[in-house]
């Protein structure tokens, strides 16, 4: 196997406009200095208080921009969609046997790594994390397990339904607050200020980015899938 | 103090960059530019973005860097 390339002579030319721009980006550090970083989103800031979140973010992200989020998810159904439709079909038959090592470190990682997923995911509104990074953690530790094991697949039925269920779920969230509030989308469920900081708090938020993470989880899982377990005979 | 990280990290992950450029084995390549998502979690963290560090280090530094290996490996004969 080859990998060698050859590095055009415009590189280096580039190189010299990389540095240009480089001194710029340290200018703009050296003048707005790091300590006046608070300056955006003040206004979505001090809305968010009154959603009972303590993380900001995942209130702007799961319930102002709650749709744009909707949308996001139906974008990277579509990805799978489409890597599922060009790697279907010719499977690898035979099994690689990784070494020893990462056979028995996968078995110890691998329940880790899933509690750290669902930790990440179901407390996504009080602390860093949500249900993108909490469904992607849990895909990284499914990666482990194909990398590990030669013979592993991701069950086919129990993804299918967990997706769907969670898709449909989403969409049934943002029906009911149109129902009960007149706005796709409403937080119908209690969610009182005093609350704030404790795991049942914030209405529907963490409903809605356990099921974004259910689907992130099980959508990403299949892509990985279908990448490392392509045969190589093409 | 904040500083002082920032301008290290900041120029670690320049130099970094420079180097996954002028690599001239495509994995060699690949792993430095996981170096890049590395350094660039680091700039998150400290510049008080939390989420989006979380974001850069599965998918900037894990994911997108299996992608691209996945694409090596298959596209590695043919060059």
């Amino acid at each position: 196997m080859n990998f060698k390339r050859d590095i055009p002579s415009r590189t280096y030319s580039g190189f010299a406009l990389s540095a240009l721009f480089i001194l710029t980006i340290f200018n703009i550090l050296l003048e707005s200095g790091v300590s006046k970083t608070q300056r955006a989103g003040d206004a979505l800031l001090a809305l968010s208080g009154k959603e009972g979140v303590a993380n900001a973010v995942t209130s702007v992200v799961v319930y102002f921009r709650g749709f744009d989020t909707l949308g996001e998810i139906a974008v990277l159904f579509i990805a799978a969609l489409g890597i599922g439709l060009m790697l279907h079909g010719d499977r690898r038959t035979e099994h690689e046997e990784s070494n020893y090592i990462l056979q028995k470190a996968s078995k110890l990682l691998f329940p880790m790594i899933m509690l750290f997923g669902v930790y990440v995911m179901v407390y996504g509104h009080l602390s860093p994390g949500g249900g993108f990074q909490g469904g992607v953690i849990i895909a990284s530790g499914i990666l482990l397990l194909l990398i590990s094991d030669g013979s592993f697949e991701v069950p086919h039925a129990v993804i299918s339904v967990l997706e769907t269920f969670a898709g449909i779920s989403y969409v049934l969230i943002g029906l009911i607050g149109l129902l009960v509030l007149d706005k796709f989308l409403g937080n119908f469920l209690p969610n009182d200020v005093a609350q704030m900081g404790r795991l049942f708090s914030g209405g529907i938020i963490p409903l809605v980015y356990i099921v974004v993470g259910i689907k992130v989880g099980s959508e990403m899982s299949m892509i990985v899938q279908n990448l490392i377990q392509r045969s190589d005979d093409d | 103090m904040t500083g002082l990280i920032v301008m290290f990290t900041f120029i670690a992950v320049i130099l970094v960059a420079f180097m996954s450029i002028v690599q001239r084995s495509l994995p060699d390549a690949i792993i430095l530019f996981m170096g890049v998502g590395l350094g660039a979690v680091v700039l998150f963290f400290v510049f008080q973005a939390p989420d989006v560090a979380l974001t850069e280090a599965v998918i900037g530094a894990g994911i997108s860097a299996l992608i691209f290996l996945m694409a090596l490996k298959h596209l590695g004969e043919e060059r």
